[in-house]
């Protein structure tokens, strides 16, 4: 046991009584330990330089008066440091700008001091000679133009799923479906609605920056604690780019301040491995809140220009998805096999649409590399979506409920990707919604009105492992590869090993293990934790059941051949000041469809939680990338919801659900985050008739929309 | 750490000293390297600075050193100009506003606060006292540019009064469309007096985040006093304020709406000071 | 500068560079509990509690330390287990980074308003983000705080 160890023992409420959530004691009482709180003896910092433009050849640099700083131990560019190019799928990203720089925020030196502060006042000193070259910060331009390329060869790449022959500065393509059937059933529809709809880059909000520790053992053994919610799938990009064994790099166990789909990206775990080499002593790099802004994984903001038709009744014919994504400087963030953004594939899965195509393209651009946050691709696809059905039930004049009701899939029916659910529960839950929903009053004067989006999401379960050890007194200790970002997912394992053992949970300990002590797991993301967890538990306690000894191993691969989905139906409810323009959202109520639930207080808050975050999505956030850079840098003009901000919620649960495994259970994570946008936008549109197609929906833009209509 | 004012004035004598009130602001920029003092000088243990208090002339005497937590709660604030203590309460958040300063908050001059533009309307002066004596200076001589006063580097701000108001009627307006705590895409103080008959006898408004610091909008007494506050004199008022008005564009809005939401706004807050119905 | 104050109730006597921050004194003395977050005093995870006030201590320079009565969240959880436990009855929190500056905002807030109601919380809440939760279980510690102290 490490030195290091004993600072992230489990938290003093590992053996709680009653139904608490396992880490709470711990966290209300300051004593969780998180990345950025691990102190190693004699752990030096590193802070970072980085590129003030987006887009020049690096000529050299004069680095004699960094090194001369006190404090600093040494400073390094790519060329001082052994390592190669990291990537979750397309391996293109340098630990530090190598030749050139990429986009505003690139890492190009590293300075390692005693003290953190040192390192930053020697960054300060640090002087680069940066040739500019024009950038591309436009995704459609960097597709339609070889002028500028950000890589002058991207099919090189280990992992690239682009081609020599594709066109420039593209990440990836998908495209599938039908093309043909679905041009010519456009064509001959009865209605067609043909609408751009636009989103922006926003940061997935953890308020925990990004921090990592890195020591290396005399045997070359690489300890880390990162907050990164994947360690085996970095564990594996580390041995692979650094050529090592993956036994020799640990991730172990600690907390992590929020994830939200940004804390799997190589942003700093490698660099930080790197400096530890070159120094000789345990690094930490931890990010101020700035640079985690301008510099790590927001979400692709994206252009889609979405053709729908209908028949004269409002049943749909026919959907066409032409996406442009910008994916920003490397395609390295996104860890699918298509380098895209999955929810943007799933487009229209909650309906019954007999002719669909989509194509979507990621570019490369000039700005910050993109990541994968809640949902990915989702609530943009969604936004387009559910907004471009109200546009068409207008046209066809058909109530938007009603249209919904005509077109949602039903249990039997595949979905239009062909995908085939044990059940499809839209329609219950869209009444349910309806049901429960009451109209709220507006300030006097104001312009109200509702309105609705639908999603539905599929719960995964991926690959993963787990081991069982008796502990005394009949007790049960499960070691488990997950670590706990905040969902309460170490709490669903006790809960669910409780059930499925028949034991009480007060005899379950649960503790998160090093990367060393079990086989896999695929990473926490997906909301897949729930349904991996619960299955791999129910293998887990066949297997205990049939013991010999004190321990058992389960690992499994996925949660079996039945499918399941789960429907979020929102309805906004907003209030429109027609003088100013200001929005109010007076209500947003959320109606899901849920099966057994493990931990009610944690499936609330992941539903509460993410209807905030889809409200900031919809109404506040905005990176304002412009001239490849960040503007919005700091967390006084990049707005995260307050309490005040977020509007009333109401939850309907609609029960009963079949889930997955032995347990029963159905994810919930990137659920109500995803048609808040939509749902708000239509509101918006039935309280005044101003339709928006960009987000975020601001005063500003409502007031403009009225103005050009001459009001008030 | 001076204790008293004279020895504040003279640690203040001379190149690179900083001023600290409560520092939440000077803290951020010293800690980003944006100022580089060669001493700092803490102003939060001067007796002499705290307390507010009201003159034999019926002003209020609101001491440099109270922090914006004080001034949103003190009765005094509350009865005599309940505006003021109503922008100290929406300013920020409670952590801020435990810690900062009234002196610190003007010395900082940063056009998008709220307290500016109310003391404006008040008709406020802040005494400054430096090495050669005390001045009182009208706040819109106080804030003379963006991020700028008319201090002198040995002088500091040791009060701020608010004159004695009878039949008078304040509000601060402070819109923010988007998040609650951010800083306005326009704050509007304003303040009319009124006859006991209803005639309006004066009127001042202030801008605050429109500007390169909180200003006074000509021409609003104008079109408000003896007069009917008909539709056309308050059409008067907003186009006296989108006059005023020479915003840049930002997280908050762009100039042209920040312009256009001047007007708006400035009406507003007069209908309030007249109708004497309570603010938003 | 040499500077004398109280930290969770134990006296302190120790040099400081003036214009450095309280956040990272007590982080460096061990009391991790206080997270940074945004640095620029909006999150709240920093909250300490300065002479019952709450304070970012991200910008709290340790030049104002000298006679001050400083209590972190370790301190005032110990000084008061009911603040510990209403958030672990409530469950308040998911990922605990902005727990500690809630727990510390709860005690001021008791301090300054006993009897505030759920609008009031929510209120001076205002300034602890929670990206999270969604608010409504962290009003509910709160308010149960209020309720048994």
């Amino acid at each position: 046991m490490s030195q290091a160890e004993a600072l992230i023992d489990n938290p003093a409420g590992a053996r709680s009584s009653g139904s608490a959530r396992l880490d709470a004691a711990a966290k209300a009482a300051g004593a969780a330990r998180y990345a950025g709180d691990v102190v190693l003896e004699g752990m030096a910092h590193a802070a970072v330089w980085r590129s003030p433009l987006p887009h020049a050849l690096i000529r050299g640099a004069r680095l004699e008066a960094a090194r001369a700083a006190p404090g600093v131990l040494g400073v390094f560019r790519a060329e001082d440091l052994d390592a190669g190019l990291f990537g979750r799928r397309v391996r293109d990203l340098p630990v530090l700008a190598s030749g050139k720089v990429r986009f505003v925020g690139e890492p190009v030196v590293a300075v390692v001091a005693e003290r953190r502060e040192q390192a930053e006042a020697a960054v300060a000193l640090v002087e680069v000679d940066l040739d500019e070259r024009p950038a591309v910060l436009d995704a459609r331009r960097a597709l339609g133009s070889a002028e500028v390329l950000v890589h002058d060869a991207p099919w090189r790449y280990e992992g690239a799923v682009v081609a020599e022959s594709d066109g420039p500065n593209l990440q990836s393509r998908v495209r599938h479906g039908r093309e043909e059937a679905t041009q010519a059933a456009l064509a001959a529809a009865e209605f067609v609605v043909d609408r751009m709809y636009r989103t922006v880059a926003g940061h997935p909000g953890y308020l925990e920056p990004q921090a990592c520790v890195a020591q290396i053992e005399e045997d070359g053994t690489v300890q880390l604690w990162a907050s990164d919610k994947s360690p085996y799938r970095v564990r594996q990009q580390l041995a692979d780019t650094f050529g090592v064994d993956p036994r020799s790099v640990v991730l172990n166990p600690i907390l992590i301040g929020g994830d939200f789909g940004g804390k799997g990206s190589p942003t700093i775990v490698p660099l930080c491995v790197a400096l530890a080499r070159a120094v000789g002593r345990p690094v930490r790099i931890a990010l101020r809140y700035s640079e985690d802004l301008v510099a790590a994984s927001p979400r692709h903001p994206a252009t889609m220009r979405v053709r729908l038709a209908s028949d004269g009744d409002g049943r749909l014919v026919a959907l066409r998805l032409d996406a442009v994504i910008d994916g920003g400087a490397y395609a390295a963030l996104k860890p699918v096999p298509t380098v895209g953004l999955h929810g943007m594939e799933l487009v229209g899965s909650s309906y019954r649409i007999p002719n669909l195509y989509l194509d979507a393209r990621v570019a490369y651009t000039n700005s910050v590399p993109k990541g994968h946050v809640r949902a990915p691709g989702s609530p943009q696809v969604t936004f387009a979506f559910e907004s471009a059905l109200d546009e068409l039930a207008a046209k066809v004049e058909v109530d938007p409920i009603e249209i919904r009701r005509r077109n949602l899939l039903t249990t039997g029916e595949a979905n239009p990707h062909g995908a085939r659910f044990v059940e499809l529960r839209g329609r219950e839950v869209l009444e349910a919604a309806l049901a429960a929903f009451e109209r709220r009053s507006g300030p006097p004067g104001w312009r109200t009105g509702w309105g609705i989006g639908v999603y539905d999401r599929e719960t995964a379960a991926g690959k993963t492992s787990i081991r069982l050890r008796s502990t005394p007194g009949g007790g049960v200790r499960a070691e488990i590869p997950v670590p706990e970002t905040g969902t309460g997912s170490h709490t669903v394992v006790r809960e669910g090993l409780a059930r499925l053992l028949g034991i009480d949970r007060a005899l379950v300990e649960v503790a998160q293990v090093s990367t060393g002590a079990l086989p896999y797991d695929v990473g926490v993301g997906a909301s897949r934790v729930t349904a991996g967890m619960s299955t791999v538990l129910e293998r887990a306690a066949q297997l205990w059941s049939m013991r010999q000894g004190d321990e058992v191993v389960a690992e499994i691969d996925g949660g079996g051949d039945e499918r399941v989905t789960s429907f979020c139906v929102q309805i906004a409810q907003v209030a429109v000041d027609p003088e100013s323009g200001e929005v109010r959202v007076l209500e947003l109520l959320s109606a899901l469809d849920c099966a057994e639930v493990l931990h009610p207080a944690a499936h609330r808050m992941q539903i509460d939680g993410g209807a905030v975050m889809g409200f900031g999505f919809a109404c506040l956030e905005d990176l304002r990338i412009e001239d490849g850079q960040v503007w919005a840098a700091n967390l006084g003009e990049f707005r995260l919801a307050s309490s005040r901000d977020a509007p009333p919620l109401k939850t309907v649960l609609v029960t009963g659900s079949r889930g997955l495994g032995a347990l029963d259970v159905k994810s919930v994570g990137e659920l109500t985050n995803v048609p808040v946008a939509a749902a708000i936008a239509n509101a918006l549109a039935a309280a005044t008739g101003v339709r928006l197609r960009e987000l975020p929906i601001t005063a500003e833009r409502v007031h403009g929309a009225l103005a050009r209509r001459g009001e008030p | 750490m001076p204790a008293t004012v004279p020895e504040a004035c003279q640690a203040l004598t001379g190149d690179g000293a900083l001023a600290l009130g409560g520092g939440t602001a000077m803290g951020l920029l010293l800690r980003n390297g944006l100022v580089e003092p060669e001493r700092l000088v803490w102003l939060g243990r001067i007796a002499a600075l705290g307390g507010i208090a009201v003159g034999t002339d019926g002003s209020l005497r609101i001491g440099a050193a109270t922090t914006l937590a004080e001034l949103a709660r003190h009765p005094e604030v509350l009865r005599r100009c309940a505006s003021l203590a109503r922008a100290a309460s929406g300013a920020a958040n409670p952590r801020i506003r435990a810690v900062a300063t009234l002196g610190g908050h003007l010395g900082h001059a940063d056009p998008r606060q709220d307290l500016p533009p109310v003391l404006l309307a008040l008709g406020a002066s802040a005494e400054v006292t430096g090495v050669g004596g005390t001045r009182l200076v009208e706040i819109a001589d106080l804030l003379v540019g963006f991020m700028e006063t008319s201090l002198a580097p040995d002088e500091l701000i040791t009060s701020v009064v608010v004159p004695e108001r009878v039949g008078r009627r304040d509000v601060y307006l402070r819109y923010t469309p988007n998040s609650h705590d951010d800083y306005p895409t326009v704050g509007v103080a304003v303040d009319v007096s009124v006859a006991p008959d209803g005639r309006v006898m004066g009127a001042r408004l202030a801008l605050g985040g429109v500007a390169p610091t909180a200003v006074l909008v000509e021409g609003v007494a104008d079109a408000l006093v003896g007069r009917a506050a008909s539709a056309a004199d308050l059409e008067a008022v907003a186009e006296a304020a989108r006059s005023s008005a020479t915003p840049v564009d930002d997280q908050r809005g762009s100039a042209a709406y920040k312009q256009a939401m001047s007007g708006l706004w400035a009406v507003r807050a007069v209908r309030a000071a007249l109708g004497g119905a309570d603010e938003r | 500068m040499r500077a004398r104050f109280t930290l969770n109730g134990a006296p302190v006597e120790t040099d400081v560079a003036p214009a450095s921050m309280l956040l990272d004194l007590v982080r460096e003395r061990g009391l991790t509990g206080t997270k940074e977050g945004c640095a620029v005093g909006i999150c709240g995870v920093c909250t300490v509690l300065v002479d019952d006030r709450p304070v970012s201590s991200c910008l709290y320079l340790c030049g104002f330390l000298d006679g001050a009565d400083v209590w972190t969240v370790e301190g005032l959880v110990e000084r008061e287990p009911e603040l510990a436990d209403a958030f672990v009855e409530c469950e308040g929190m998911q990922c605990g980074i902005c727990t500690p500056g809630q727990v510390v905002a709860a005690a001021a807030l008791r301090l300054r308003s006993p009897g505030a109601g759920a609008a009031e919380v929510r209120e001076e809440l205002a300034g602890n983000l929670c990206r999270c939760t969604g608010y409504e279980t962290i009003v509910e510690a709160v308010m149960r705080y209020l309720e048994r102290s």
